[in-house]
């Protein structure tokens, strides 16, 4: 971990800066959560996701722990400024949020070296539409026909989840530049904050 | 460092998963909007059952709401209204109801064409008592 060459002033530096990079990456996933909204939707729960790209960012940066946090945080936030917190919208999003959440740790988790940020999104957009519609079915709309829009769910998040992977992953391109990531970037290995 | 296309952002991993999902969405379209066949048809207004026929028997009804008679044609497994005596004959313009759960509906005249599936018809017979 640290070598005697690294000086701990350096050290604590890059520590700093790391968990100021996460803070920004928290508050820019709640502006684009709320931008989203503002964005003209073609139907009602087709949503891009674009608040995902940070987490994912966090993802491969720091960690599952990271992962967690932003998505969390930015839900619970989110919704907090729409002023849908503990609505029906609200469980919706919270719904889809810890399912893609899941989804997305778990494919972390056992696939690491050979999965990239575009898989990690796919699956978790596909995760976030699939627990939406199992929630929007249980708790607001108990007809089975509700099961006819999972095949457009899925192909939508199907294509915003590669478009969401591949803008994390231009991202983290041009973070791993930055010096708070240099350690990570010697390293090639993440560890947790 | 990985530069030019974007496909080339993807490992190859990624891309043997965004494979197979894309072929699980596609089964999903098929698995989920292949439709039944509907078995019978069922007319209604407001609560009461006016008429209910197998729609594998050819043949024309007709039915009388408030405004007059309605005319249905049931044809190879498919019903359309040919005549009604509403004022703008929407119900004639929704064409041909086939697949369960397809409706056709003549506001004016108090008439609701209904395509039930075999399921709907099993279902009723599966029960002796129901209770809300």
């Amino acid at each position: 971990m640290t070598s005697s060459a690294v000086d701990p002033a350096a050290l604590e530096l890059e520590l700093v800066r790391r968990r100021v990079f996460l803070a920004l990456f928290i508050a820019l996933a709640v502006a684009l959560h709320t931008f989203e909204v503002l964005l003209p939707n073609p139907l009602p729960w087709f949503r891009i996701g674009l608040a995902n790209i940070l987490a994912l960012t966090a993802l491969f940066l720091y960690g599952q722990r990271a992962l967690w946090i932003v998505s969390l945080t930015r839900i619970l936030v989110g919704s907090l400024l729409l002023g849908n917190l503990f609505s029906p919208a609200f469980l919706l999003s919270l719904s889809g949020g810890l399912s893609a959440t899941l989804l997305m740790s778990v494919a972390y988790r056992f696939c690491r070296p050979r999965i990239g940020p575009v898989g990690v999104s796919v699956l978790g957009a596909l995760g976030h539409a699939g627990g939406q519609l199992l929630i929007a079915w249980l708790l607001i709309v108990r007809h089975p026909s509700i099961w006819m829009m999972l095949p457009f769910f899925l192909l939508f998040s199907l294509i915003s989840g590669m478009v969401n992977g591949l803008a994390a992953d231009y991202l983290l391109d041009a973070l791993f530049k930055h010096p708070a990531f240099a350690r990570l970037r010697s390293m090639g290995e993440k560890e947790a904050i | 460092m990985r530069r030019g296309g974007w496909l080339q952002r993807l490992t190859p991993f990624d891309c043997k998963l965004v494979v197979v999902l894309a072929v699980i969405v596609l089964l999903s379209f098929l698995l989920l909007l292949r439709r039944g066949v509907g078995t019978r048809v069922l007319v209604t207004s407001g609560d009461r059952t006016l008429f209910v026929a197998d729609l594998s028997v050819d043949r024309r009804v007709e039915l009388n709401g408030p405004l007059g008679t309605t005319v249905l044609q049931i044809a190879d497994g498919g019903v359309r209204i040919l005549s009604s005596p509403c004022s703008r004959k929407i119900c004639i313009g929704m064409g041909e109801a086939r697949h369960p759960g397809d409706l056709l509906a003549c506001v004016p005249n108090r008439l609701v064409v209904r395509i039930e599936g075999a399921d709907a018809v099993a279902r009723e017979r599966g029960y002796d008592f129901l209770s809300r």
